[in-house]
């Protein structure tokens, strides 16, 4: 499970502080249950996921993780450009503390990721498709119960669609997914309940219809 | 979730997701950085030595140059000795110790800007990429000094320090010194990007007020009085002094002086990254 405690998040701008992106959020995400959050642009979905994911903090209230959280997937960095991929995927095994299976756990990613002899070459040769699929691997490779996913599935091809979804799916008895995406028929594919993000606040729907209801509805009154 | 995965490994195909061992414990605060500062030593280290063709060669081939240049551009102007020195030695020391110590600042104080992508797995804090830049830039400049005295070991020269707890501890101080003021300017540059411009002006000339190419003991008592207060000088005249018996010290030097600076910039810096840990860490 994931608490979410009173979260208030605004950013520091150029101009002083920002507006508030989310303010007072309070909510309880159950473990095993795949979650999308919808949302307008710059309603701050990203910044749930980046706070939930425990890289960014909130300005007040405070983000407990009660299960083993992924990264977000799909965001930008995470990567070196100038070392290889089997180098970036080798650190992600250390700073987990998977030392002992890292020969395991690398034949695994260049297994899963399928990008072939690229995944000794330096990751700035990889297209952002590549990208995508390395990170996924990589993600693949941990046991983490709760997968953190913004817009990672938008660059990958059908193939590796298809392989994203039987990977949940296989994972579905311990592990679920909090996924951040515009395109509605990912979330569904994904997805069982949702999140509204709207003015600050989140609302949550045991169906995810209900939220891209209400989400679609807030967009063409 | 296992299963599936040694599944295409073809390993543990018959193991029952019930008998699985269950997830491990959640490590430790201090297990994660100390497996986080292993993971970033060696991809600094690596990245570091492979980022351009030829890296550990250019990384000696540079200050040897150096010193071969001043050499070529003093023997026309004077003397090759000073005082009971080998000139050419003199001169590596003053170097290897200033470039310990800049290399140590600059690369540390942007150790945060060049590992950003980093901050998107929780585990890697701003502070961990400028601790471990620090500790990598020190032990490579201790393999560029030890090869290169090596070196001219073997062209006959004396490199044997007579106190080398001295040398030791003078060398380290000027890390300390170097780290302590990355630390600080890490967090500084994080917040004031102005800083870093500043910082430029600042060492441009340090080179030539840190006594790298002369001896203080051979300036003007006035000019002395001032270079003293540059507590880099103080690191390399000690480091000269291990050297070479005998060797001509300047008044005033102390180990007290350069140590404290180290120290005093090491506790702001971790006080600065304590305080400013949300600010630095947003980008």
């Amino acid at each position: 499970m994931i608490e979410l405690r009173n979260v208030h998040k605004r950013y520091r701008t150029a101009h002083g502080v920002g507006r508030w992106v989310l303010q007072g959020i309070t909510l309880d995400i159950p473990a095993q249950r795949s979650v999308g959050l919808v949302g307008a642009n710059g309603e701050g979905k990203s910044t749930l996921l980046r706070l939930i994911g425990g890289i960014d903090t909130p300005t007040k209230g405070k983000v407990v993780r009660h299960c083993r959280t992924s990264w977000p997937l799909g965001l930008a960095g995470g990567l070196q450009s100038a070392l290889t991929g089997r180098q970036n995927a080798t650190f992600v095994c250390r700073i987990h503390g998977q030392e002992a299976d890292i020969p395991e756990k690398l034949a695994f990613i260049a297994d899963f990721a399928e990008i072939g002899v690229a995944f000794d070459e330096p990751i700035k040769t990889y297209s952002s498709g590549m990208q995508a699929r390395l990170k996924f691997a990589m993600s693949m490779a941990f046991d983490f119960e709760v997968y953190l996913v913004d817009e990672l599935t938008s660059v990958g091809d059908t193939a590796f669609r298809k392989k994203a979804r039987a990977a949940f799916d296989r994972l579905a008895d311990r592990s679920s997914v909090i996924m951040v995406s515009h395109s509605e028929s990912t979330l569904r594919e994904f997805c069982e309940s949702g999140i509204w993000l709207h003015d600050g606040r989140a609302h949550w729907f045991d169906k995810l219809d209900d939220a891209l209801t209400h989400y679609k509805k807030s967009i063409n009154p | 979730m296992f299963s599936a995965i040694r599944d295409r490994l073809g390993r543990r195909l018959l193991t029952p997701s019930s008998l699985r061992p269950p997830p491990s414990a959640p490590r430790s605060a201090l297990q994660v950085s100390l497996s986080v500062w292993r993971a970033l030593f060696m991809r600094e280290a690596m990245s570091r030595v492979s980022s351009q063709r030829f890296g550990w060669a250019w990384m000696l081939l540079q200050p040897m140059a150096h010193i071969a240049l001043l050499m070529l551009l003093f023997s026309t102007l004077r003397q090759r000795t000073l005082a009971g020195t080998d000139f050419a030695l003199f001169l590596a020391l003053g170097l290897l110790g200033y470039q310990l110590f800049t290399n140590t600042a600059q690369r540390s104080a942007s150790a945060l800007a060049a590992n950003r992508g980093l901050l998107a797995y929780r585990q890697v804090l701003p502070v961990d990429t400028v601790l471990v830049r620090a500790v990598v830039e020190g032990s490579l400049q201790l393999v560029i000094g030890l090869a290169l005295l090596s070196g001219a070991a073997l062209f006959g020269i004396d490199v044997l320090p007579h106190d080398p707890l001295l040398a030791l501890q003078a060398y380290f101080l000027l890390w300390l010194f170097g780290s302590g003021l990355g630390l600080t300017l890490s967090v500084g540059y994080a917040l004031v990007p102005e800083i870093q411009k500043i910082m430029g002006f600042v060492f441009m000339p340090l080179y030539f007020a840190s006594g790298v190419l002369f001896s203080p003991a051979a300036m003007p008592a006035r000019l002395q009085e001032w270079l003293l207060y540059n507590p880099i000088v103080h690191g390399l005249e000690l480091g000269r002094a291990a050297f070479f018996p005998g060797y001509h010290l300047v008044q005033g030097l102390s180990v007290g002086y350069l140590t404290s600076f180290g120290v005093a910039l090491w506790l702001m810096g971790l006080a600065l990254h304590r305080r400013f840990a949300t600010q630095v860490a947003a980008q």
